[in-house]
């Protein structure tokens, strides 16, 4: 994850996993019936699809400007996305053919996805490590009993 | 012993959903304050390693597209306060 370096590539491959994940939930909505669910969360992943991009837009214009107007700029953008939160999940609160929870769920699926891919990197990393270890253990045994 | 009528009980349960929900969105201003603050960190290294623009941003994105996740819950709730009861 952190080898990415080009946000662009970063925002597409978070953007690929995220739809990966999400394939359990719509085909979950499309085999048991239940189309508001699947209405729901699909409405949730677009806005939070958009919403990212958004936010890579906003992070590289906030690059460019001095340390206190950045953080202000930052801050403002932040609180116009809250809004387009709350508006969406009131539309999902409020029509009847949409789920509300789903949405909810949608709109959490990038940031669900972020903490997966970095728990299975930590685990990936933690694993090689031991790995490694073994071998090079396995290898002082066999020099010694070479010897 | 007092005995309230259905409508004030009513009337007290709405307000007190409401003052909730209320109590729930302050939860929504630390993640601001938190991003914002951030971001200014991110301008003071780019300016002090431009070369590590890139690895910035990347960091910066991920760090707040999880930082913004208690705010949403927050939002959630309020929403269920207002709209449900």
């Amino acid at each position: 994850m952190n080898n990415i370096n080009d946000p662009n590539k970063m925002q597409i491959e978070i953007l690929k996993r995220t739809y990966l994940i999400s394939i359990l939930p719509i085909a979950y909505g499309l085999i048991s019936g239940e189309f508001e669910t699947l209405l729901g969360f699909i409405f949730g992943l677009v806005i939070s699809t958009l919403i990212l991009r958004l936010r890579v837009i906003n992070i590289e214009r906030s690059l460019d400007m001095a340390e206190e107007k950045a953080e202000k700029f930052i801050r403002n953008r932040y609180f116009i996305e809250y809004t387009i939160y709350f508006v969406v999940l009131a539309v999902a609160r409020l029509n009847p053919s949409l789920n509300f929870l789903a949405t909810a769920v949608g709109l959490f699926m990038i940031k669900f996805t972020v903490l997966l891919w970095m728990l299975l990197d930590m685990v990936r990393g933690g694993l090689n490590k031991k790995l490694q270890e073994y071998k090079k253990l396995k290898e002082d045994k066999t020099e010694k009993g070479g010897n | 012993m007092v005995e309230f009528s259905p409508e004030v009980i009513d009337m007290v349960i709405r307000a007190a959903a409401l003052l909730g929900a209320g109590f729930a969105m302050i939860a929504g201003i630390g993640p601001g304050i938190g991003q914002g603050y951030a971001a200014g960190k991110a301008v003071e290294s780019v300016a002090r390693d431009p070369e590590a623009r890139g690895n910035i941003i990347t960091t910066m994105l991920l760090g707040q597209a999880v930082a913004e996740s208690t705010g949403i819950y927050s939002l959630v709730i309020a929403i269920v306060l207002i709209f449900t009861i």
